[in-house]
């Protein structure tokens, strides 16, 4: 903790002259080399992506493609279905995060901010599920998405996704952060507490809806079993089941994971370049009289 | 908050019970369903499918996509659901006590008294007097061989009695003599799998048997895996699994002159050396070496067969059950032979598969290919699953040299007794 | 308006909020939840009924050595990996919160691991961890270490290996959470903090800890639960072994419902893994109570 305290009033008060412009150097020094140990194994996966199957995994490491096979990326293209994993994805990301962020945050006011009975039994459940390990229900709960007729449809990836603990977890804590002398004086203006939801609290958590959605968006673009359990027909396929299966039908066809990776992580990097930066300092402040 | 939980409660009840509506037509054209996975490269499925059509023009066959790695696992959340197809696989052996005894699967009897005797593979699926699903296929493990390897090293080549003494010897050799002539290939590959050791050593052990509990003979096996490695014969172990190395590069790509694998790698190793995945060079197949030299090898691997839904209908049970003697029978034994397939009936398929393209046609090869006595991988019985996998710990274990061959047998018995028998 | 009926009214709406998240939460997960908190105490092969067989499960997972094991390591990895993984995303978050140039690419860097898909990730450590070629132990040999661990070849280093992996892999998630945190505290707190005096370390203390209170006690939370829950990475890297020295409780419920038809025992130990991790949240809830009051 001592380590990471000292540089913050130098990057946080760039008024000290005299030492910021070396620790900012030295700073972005040691920024640049963690960032390059995190970032090799995926340098190794894109790598990885241009070489020929037998290639991928040799004795020893081979770090650079020597031959680049540029036409794995036309392969995995042409000999998959790739726009309709994309397709499918995309909308199942973009139903479940808009679902999971407005019902979510939505339980959540009523767990944070307003009053009644048996209101800390009915979290405790939510939270108790999260505990339960998912391999250990999802037969149960198969069977029930399949009298729902659910099954081998894309709602049932939806309903499976949209109505987690995680949400309401996270939004009622950020809840709680926001001082109950706001709401009561908006309560005081006759506002409803719909009103206040819409009005003061959702524009309050815009950086907790932020990494909500974010969080959301990832872990339905990367849920692999969900689909694999639920989604039969070649046309309802999501792109790691796609990707997977694809992958275990060439057998062995290592660069084409590393592939077919490569490509599922991207739109996800576009994405997170674009809503991080919501977490800037202020945004949720302003307004706030702590 | 009562009231509305008695009404989702009603709601509940309401679609937990309304069943699934059967077919009520019992003329006219019919449509079976049947479970496959990766159905583009995996073309058995459906050249039984119209091989069958040929024959039976009123019924159809729809197949179904499961995937490769996790068949099981969906089929048995499909069959708990009541979703399944009309006839599905039996990947494995490990899994068909747990169809068999959760009474998934349709008694097929009178399917197998009409079988012909050359049909391998039947035995383990009789149980109680009664037969539950239906081989056709049935491989066995071989050793295949790198003949220009060989010649290279100048190493003789295998001429089927090779014992495993005699095995670990050529590996030995061989890693020698091609390292003396530049090559880079060891002298074999065993894959990282529990039954390189295991599945032989169950089979040619008089008297070994998996729900004993115990386990000393697989003792000679693993001293046999390990010598190997500490000789540098063979990629180690902790190489093989954390490089995740294929068992097919390194044959195809002439990583290794020797490895023992099933006879479902001939298929592959075909259609990559056509493809250019792995290198064209000669090879051959062998049978799998013995623990003492016998008049028919002993070797090793579970039959693939077909399984009936049994909550289909009367009438597609009756139809499903003319598409499990087809696929057993002599017609569809060819066409898969054709494909690279080891069909159920071995016999009626060599001619065919042996002439394949690139396929090896010695002597060697053939007897390799036709005489041995395959026993199953996983016996059938309600200890199987469990104990295979206190035995893929001990595998695991012995391999990595995390634990001494005696210590890992004594912990796998005594898990074996207190986990598993004990019940 | 009388009191009973005002408080019927709050009632009304809190419950209006809470409905149409609560539905989907109540047949789809909480309904299949308690089935299970049933069938742990039943004989159940999951296709046909279960047989009630009252406390046998349990009294068998008594006596069930590998049961043990995988709750020894499962404990292992959760005593280190939490705390590990706290410090980590704390102090990323903490660096990554402020106006600096590529703060965005930075974060998406941090950020990069959690979002690569898991197989990816458990074959590219598995090779640097590879015991005789792989980069991690050329460096240590390069460094001077004559025996390097084998890392997830071994079962003394399998779990450290696991652990830094799993590190790895959640730090960004959780530096995510930290951010969302960070931006709730009123910046006017650090301002009044150094008109008084306080110097860094202080401020930290005395403003941005407590500030965080209830982001931090969400993470934690989160944080347990995850670690006493850890599978697909543990199931991709090590598949447990060698041996048994990386199975944890999560892998030990698949491999006894799926691979050995055992549902009912595989639901009995998911009751004892529930009933853990809900212990230690209960404890987290009572410490942040009284810590807040």
């Amino acid at each position: 903790m001592t380590t990471l305290s000292r540089p913050i009033p130098v990057v946080l008060r760039p008024t000290t002259p005299r030492r910021s412009r070396s620790w900012r150097l030295l700073g972005y020094l040691a920024l640049a080399a963690a960032s390059a140990g995190v970032l090799l194994p995926f340098y190794w996966m894109v790598m990885s992506s241009l070489k020929t199957n037998n290639d991928v995994f040799t004795l020893p490491v081979e770090w650079i493609a020597a031959d680049p096979v540029w036409s794995n990326y036309a392969d995995i293209w042409a000999k998959s279905d790739m726009t309709t994993w994309l397709g499918n994805t995309v909308l199942l990301s973009a139903t479940v995060t808009f679902l999971q962020v407005f019902t979510g945050s939505f339980a959540a006011y009523g767990f944070a901010k307003i009053r009644f009975p048996g209101r800390d039994a009915l979290f405790l459940a939510y939270i108790g599920t999260l505990a339960v390990p998912w391999q250990s229900y999802m037969v149960p709960q198969f069977v029930m998405m399949s009298k729902l007729q659910l099954t081998d449809t894309l709602w049932s990836i939806v309903a499976l996704q949209a109505f987690g603990a995680l949400g309401v977890f996270m939004m009622k804590q950020f809840y709680e952060t926001v001082p109950d002398e706001l709401l009561d004086a908006a309560r005081i203006d006759g506002m409803s507490e719909y009103g206040i939801y819409r009005r003061i609290m959702l524009p309050l958590s815009a950086p907790a809806l932020a990494s909500l959605a974010l969080i959301t968006l990832v872990t339905t673009w990367n849920d692999y079993l969900g689909p694999l359990l639920y989604l039969r027909s070649p046309d309802l396929w999501t792109i790691q089941l796609g990707l997977k299966s694809f992958i275990s039908q060439y057998n062995a066809e290592h660069a084409l994971i590393m592939t077919g990776s490569v490509l599922s992580v991207l739109p996800i990097v576009v994405i997170f370049l674009a809503g991080q930066r919501y977490f800037v300092e202020g945004i949720a402040t302003t307004g706030l009289k702590g | 908050m009562k009231r509305s939980l008695a009404a989702v409660t009603a709601f509940l009840l309401a679609v937990t019970g309304c069943g699934s509506g059967g077919d009520a037509e019992d003329s006219g054209p019919i449509t079976l369903t049947l479970a496959g996975w990766s159905l583009a490269t995996t073309p058995e499925f459906k050249t039984l499918a119209d091989g069958f059509r040929g024959t039976h023009p009123d019924i159809t066959i729809e197949l179904k996509e499961y995937d490769a790695n996790n068949y099981d696992t969906q089929m048995t959340a499909d069959l708990a659901a009541g979703k399944a197809p009309d006839v599905y696989v039996q990947k494995n052996l490990k899994n068909f006590y747990t169809y068999q005894h959760g009474k998934q699967l349709a008694d097929v009897s009178d399917v197998a008294a009409k079988l012909g005797s050359s049909v391998g593979g039947l035995a383990p699926y009789q149980v109680d007097g009664k037969t539950w699903a239906i081989p056709y296929r049935s491989d066995s493990w071989v050793l295949f061989y790198n003949k220009a390897l060989f010649d290279k090293a100048g190493v003789e080549h295998p001429d089927g009695t090779w014992t495993w003494e005699r095995y670990s010897a050529a590996a030995k050799e061989l890693t020698t003599k091609l390292k003396a002539s530049g090559s880079k290939a060891l002298g074999t590959y065993q894959h990282t799998w529990q039954s390189t050791a295991q599945g032989f050593a169950l089979a040619q052990t008089a008297g070994a048997e998996l729900p004993s509990g115990n386990f000393g003979y697989l003792k000679p096996y693993y001293e046999t895996a390990l010598g190997l490695q500490t000789a540098g014969a063979q990629v180690s172990f902790g190489d093989a699994t954390t490089n995740s190395l294929t068992y097919q590069a390194q044959f195809g790509k002439q990583q290794a002159a020797m490895m023992p694998m099933g006879t479902w790698y001939i298929a592959t190793l075909l259609s990559q050396q056509a493809k250019g995945d792995a290198d064209s060079f000669a090879w051959g197949i062998a049978p799998a070496p013995q623990l003492t030299t016998s008049a028919t090898p002993v070797t090793f691997a579970d039959p693939t067969g077909f399984g009936i839904n049994p909550k289909s209908s009367e009438r597609k049970i009756a139809a499903a059950k003319d598409f499990l003697a087809y696929a057993a029978g002599p017609d569809a034994a060819k066409a898969l032979a054709g494909i690279g397939v080891t069909p159920a009936d071995n016999a009626s398929a060599v001619d065919t598969i042996l002439a394949l393209e690139g396929a090896p046609n010695d002597e060697v090869s053939r007897l390799a290919y036709t005489k041995h006595d395959t026993k199953p991988e996983n016996p059938v019985s309600e200890y199987t699953a469990p104990l295979q996998n206190v035995l893929k710990d001990l595998h695991t274990a012995i391999m990595s040299g995390s634990k001494p061959i005696d210590a890992a047998i004594t912990e796998a018995q005594d898990r074996a007794e207190s986990e598993v028998l004990s019940k | 308006m009388s009191a009973a009926r005002a408080r019927w009214r709050t009632t009304a709406v809190g419950l209006s909020f809470l409905l149409p998240n609560f539905l989907g939460f109540l047949i789809l997960t909480l309904v299949p939840v308690v089935l299970l908190f049933y069938y742990g105490f039943t004989e159940w092969d999951v296709f046909g009924g279960a047989t009630w067989s009252g406390l046998d499960n349990f009294r068998r997972m008594w006596g069930d050595a590998s049961f043990w094991t995988a709750l020894g390591n499962t404990g292992y990895y959760a005593v280190f990996h939490i705390p590990l993984t706290l410090a980590v995303s704390l102090g990323l978050a903490l660096l990554l919160n402020r106006k600096l140039r590529g703060v965005g690419f930075f974060r998406t860097v941090a950020f990069f691991p959690y979002i690569t898909s898991v197989v990816a990730i458990a074959q590219i450590w598995n090779m640097l961890f590879s015991p005789g070629f792989g980069p991690v132990n050329e460096v240590l040999r390069w460094l001077g270490v004559a025996n390097p661990p084998g890392w997830t070849t071994s079962a003394d280093a399998s779990m450290p290996a696991v652990i830094l992996v799993g590190t790895w892999r959640d730090m960004g998630y959780y530096m995510l959470l930290f951010l969302a945190g960070l931006q709730t505290i009123p910046g006017q707190l650090y301002e009044a903090a150094r008109v008084d005096g306080a110097n860094a370390w202080q401020r930290f203390r005395a403003v941005t800890l407590p500030g965080l209170r209830p982001t931090t006690f969400f993470i934690t939370v989160l944080l347990t639960i995850g670690s006493f829950k850890v599978f697909d990475l543990i199931l991709v890297m090590t598949d447990g072994g060698p041996g048994q020295s990386t199975l944890v409780l999560s892998q030990y419920i698949y491999k006894k419902g799926f691979q050995e038809n055992e549902f009912g025992y595989a639901s009995a130990v998911s009751i004892v893994l529930f009933a853990i991790c809900f212990l230690v949240t209960v404890v987290q809830f009572v410490v942040n109570k009284r810590g807040s009051s």
